[in-house]
């Protein structure tokens, strides 16, 4: 956590971050208030004003302004708004006459605040999680492996003949979960694999990272390890040589 | 040289000029800039989802209208008249055709005009208030969301006032109006790209690229 706010690391992470789509949505939002009805925190909060879309990213429109010249009472201001007053679900963006894509900006705000050591603990620490093991939740490839055969044991009492596939090359998809699955719910991998059988569906797990599909540190705008994770299980796919990626849930 | 000739002659050219020429930048940027730093846009350049989400913006299709009726309705039957009476005004197209560019076209009737740029400035002081006593609106209004309202409509208050007659008991006006006229059209024309008012042109590369930003997930906004 760095005490001091340095306004030129704010400036430089900004510079190559702000394109021509953010700085053209600042100039032309023309605050017609269209958006305010479509945000669930201001209706959920009783029309608060201070939820319409359109005024949470003023602080991007201020930082800039001031060059980065802000202290660390403003970005706290700037994180409860991002954090707790914006889900980045886009639906503003739906009814905007000109399109404006609020929620990315809320995102490169909260890709500033990381940079600037500022993030929910929870999401820290599944980063930390992705980078070490590839999923969040830090289970070991060999953890992993043993859960998933473990499911495949306990289902084969119910359905005789069950398997769960791990590493079939050329099956048609790669299945991957949440990570809190292996960890905490596992009966849910076994209903789907009990629904794969069933389906008669040619699937497969995968042993090495890549399996957890969540992309945790994409809500703190963490980019490179949000990249990282997507390229894993790409990179998976492709070694085994699957027609399609299903997402559990 | 006399000042109103000045407005009528010069002024009237680099109000033009500035407004062309500034458009013209602001787009160039806009394009120059988004090929470095946007690269989604042209990495998932769509022409289905681009003119799919301007047509339907530009026309009454939307999402809003059924959302908040009263205020789009009125927001386009602003945009129609704020486009419609300048260009199709009698008077305006008389000083095309003595222009050195000899353009002419056919004109409105004078009533219409009258009526449309009433019906103009009424909802111009709708939005003024709405902006003044909506607590929603209030808090995200700058100064210059007022003061570009009041822009915007001077051009047509005074247009009434100078085309009607209203203010000639008063020697001030009946001298200056048609000076006050133009000024206040330039003053727009010179405004527009350097503010928000710029979305007259950028409403296309704005709704374009969210378009296809939306699109490339099979999504038509």
């Amino acid at each position: 956590m760095s005490e001091e706010i340095k306004p030129n690391e704010i400036v430089d992470f900004l510079k190559p971050r702000v394109g021509a789509r953010f700085k053209m949505w600042l100039g032309i939002c023309a605050h017609c208030g269209l958006c305010a009805n479509t945000c669930h925190y201001y209706t959920a909060n009783e029309k608060d004003p201070k939820m319409i879309p359109s005024y949470k990213i003023r602080f991007l429109k201020e930082i800039l302004k001031k060059k980065g010249n802000v202290d660390k009472d403003y970005l706290q201001k700037v994180y409860e708004t991002v954090y707790y007053e914006c889900n980045m679900c886009r639906r503003c963006t739906l009814y905007c006459p000109f399109g404006i894509d609020i929620a990315l900006m809320i995102s490169l705000l909260r890709a500033l605040l990381f940079s600037q050591g500022m993030a929910p603990e929870g999401l820290v620490k599944a980063i930390e999680n992705y980078k070490e093991s590839g999923n969040q939740m830090a289970v070991s490839d060999e953890d992993w492996v043993e859960t998933v055969k473990w499911c495949e044991e306990e289902m084969a009492e119910e359905l005789v003949g069950l398997e769960i596939p791990i590493d079939k090359k050329g099956a048609k998809i790669l299945y991957t979960v949440n990570a809190r699955e292996p960890m905490f719910y596992p009966q849910d991998m076994m209903e789907v694999a009990k629904i794969f059988y069933v389906a008669g569906e040619d699937y497969t797990y995968c042993s090495k990272p890549g399996w957890d599909d969540t992309n945790l540190s994409m809500f703190c705008g963490d980019l490179k390890t949000s990249k990282m994770i997507v390229e894993n299980t790409f990179k998976r796919a492709k070694e085994l040589e699957v027609q399609q990626v299903a997402i559990t849930e | 040289m006399d000042f109103f000739l000045f407005v009528e002659g010069p002024l009237l050219w680099i109000a033009f000029l500035v407004f062309i020429i500034g458009s013209i930048i602001r787009v160039s940027m806009f394009v120059f800039v988004s090929t470095k730093k946007d690269k989604i846009i042209y990495q998932h350049f769509s022409w289905k989802y681009l003119f799919s989400t301007i047509i339907r913006w530009l026309l009454p299709l939307n999402k809003d209208i059924p959302k908040n009726p009263i205020f789009t309705i009125l927001a386009y039957i602003f945009h129609i008249c704020l486009i419609v009476v300048p260009i199709w005004y009698a008077g305006h197209i008389t000083l095309w055709e003595e222009s050195r560019f000899e353009w002419s076209w056919t004109a409105m009737p004078d009533e219409l005009a009258d009526w449309m740029t009433l019906i103009f400035l009424g909802i111009a002081i709708f939005f003024l208030l709405r902006r003044i006593f909506s607590a929603d609106i209030r808090l995200i209004s700058t100064f210059s969301d007022y003061f570009l309202i009041i822009i915007t409509a001077l051009p047509f208050l005074t247009g009434y006032f100078l085309t009607n007659g209203t203010l000639d008991s008063i020697t001030f006006f009946s001298d200056n109006i048609q000076l006050i006229h133009m000024l206040s059209g330039e003053l727009m024309l010179i405004l527009i790209p350097f503010t928000k008012l710029s979305h007259y042109i950028l409403f296309f590369f704005s709704r374009g690229a969210s378009g296809i930003e939306f699109g490339r997930r099979g999504y038509s906004i």
